[in-house]
């Protein structure tokens, strides 16, 4: 194949490339901000909500996480505006199931970060006399964010992988706009690589930020 | 409008053909996690082998397959294998070599950290007990390891039950696919997605209790 051909061809698709990224960001973008959110307050409810309310945050987080994000969206396409009898719009639809499947797996490294301060640290709370509203915000709340940091960025490059499936009901996100294109020009390889090159870039990037700041991390705890 | 109308007489009429799909989705599953459990861990030794262009090809090979998401992989592998290659086997095929390697490189990595959390201590006692590096890896490294690595292994495997829902935008007559096949046929979208969803979220559950049962076991354990 030739390589200037194909960069060629690829360059006359950039603006449909671009358009596509652009939206695969943007949601991606809505559904951490709401997802991440969402999570937060998720674990929380899970350590210390009310027992029928922590029922109905953990069944949540289940049925998130137990079923493929393929279906969610086409529940939330096909069922969900029948079933409430009203027109909700794609990207609402598409925003909507991100944010709760990021909710979901997110609340899950909320938790884990939350269980993996020792007790030691309440102990110690205590002993010096701190009411919870210093020992939660200046002890609690830090080692919280700091442990959970790692886990949470890996979440958000799943959430940004995830975010392809969205082309499957027809937003024209990154992976529909190169599918377009791969179908209308019968010229699948040139366009699909470059889909998958700029997806590896951006999640490849972010997997190696996680690993620096686990690394630096890891070293301060040592200390 | 508003007042939704359940009939699920629209799924036991078609039992059969969802029951088909089920087969299929778990073949599939069945399939890529024994790919999965045996390419993870040769691909984890070549890893951490002490040849470096090996280790390149591993490393390559993994963030790969972790870092651009499972659709673009599988409609990459759809369109391109056959061209490059020159070979096309059935679609089912093609899906089992996309999920397949898609899975391999994801426990390579549970791999991986299973043998890294392994402390220096017991390194230090198989050279002091003069073992050989044959019989250390096979009698203290490979049985810690794999034991670790199970809880990451086991949530990998649900991923996959999830991923293989993937292969019905390549047409391959999965749960996923005769949902929506049915879905369209029948104009009784919420009642089969909902079971669709219904029968994944059924087979996770079970396999992510077994997850926490083995991850409670290890940790008494190790404790």
């Amino acid at each position: 194949m030739n390589i200037t051909a194909a960069l060629g061809f690829l360059w006359d698709y950039r603006l449909a490339l671009s358009i596509g990224l652009g939206n695969t960001l943007y949601f991606t973008a809505l559904g951490l901000a709401f997802g991440l959110t969402l999570g937060f307050l998720v674990s929380v409810v899970r350590q210390a909500g009310h027992p029928v309310l922590r029922v109905i945050a953990t069944t949540y987080v289940e049925i998130f996480r137990g079923t493929p994000v393929l279906i969610q969206l086409f529940w939330f396409f096909f069922c969900l505006p029948a079933i409430l009898g009203m027109e909700l719009g794609n990207v609402f639809s598409t925003v909507l199931t991100l944010s709760l499947y990021m909710g979901a797996i997110s609340s899950e490294s909320f938790r884990a970060a939350l269980k993996s301060i020792g007790a030691e640290q309440r102990d110690a709370c205590v002993a010096l006399g701190l009411p919870a509203r210093v020992s939660v915000p200046y002890v609690i709340l830090p080692q919280t964010v700091l442990r959970a940091v790692p886990t949470l960025l890996s979440n958000c490059v799943t959430l940004f992988k995830e975010s392809a499936l969205v082309s499957a009901v027809g937003m024209a996100d990154l992976m529909y706009q190169g599918q377009m294109i791969a179908d209308s020009t019968a010229r699948p390889i040139e366009i699909l690589t470059a889909t998958a090159l700029i997806y590896f870039v951006i999640a490849f990037s972010v997997t190696r930020i996680v690993s620096f700041y686990e690394r630096g991390y890891l070293a301060r705890m040592r200390l | 409008m508003g007042r939704y109308t359940w009939d699920f007489s629209v799924i036991t009429a078609n039992w059969d053909p969802l029951m088909a799909g089920l087969a299929v989705t778990l073949q599939l599953t069945a399939i890529c996690a024994v790919i999965g459990l045996i390419g993870g861990f040769l691909v984890c030794q070549m890893v951490m082998s002490r040849i470096a262009p090996l280790r390149w090809v591993a490393i390559g090979f993994i963030e790969l397959f972790r870092c651009t998401p499972a659709l673009v992989q599988i409609i990459w592998i759809f369109y391109c294998v056959p061209y490059f290659f020159g070979i096309f086997y059935d679609p089912f095929y093609m899906a089992i070599l996309a999920l397949g390697m898609n899975i391999t490189a994801f426990n390579a990595e549970a791999y991986r950290a299973a043998i890294q959390s392994i402390p220096a201590s017991h390194y230090d006692a198989c050279t002091a007990l003069g073992l050989s590096p044959l019989k250390k890896t096979i009698y203290v490294i490979l049985p810690q390891a794999v034991l670790m690595a199970i809880p990451v292994l086991l949530t990998n495997t649900i991923g996959l039950l999830q991923q293989t829902s993937l292969v019905a935008i390549v047409a391959i007559a999965d749960l996923m696919y005769e949902g929506k096949t049915l879905a369209t046929q029948t104009y009784r979208p919420i009642e089969i997605y909902t079971t669709v969803a219904f029968i994944y979220f059924a087979l996770s559950v079970p396999l992510s209790q077994v997850v926490g049962l083995c991850e409670r076991r290890l940790r008494s354990r190790l404790a």
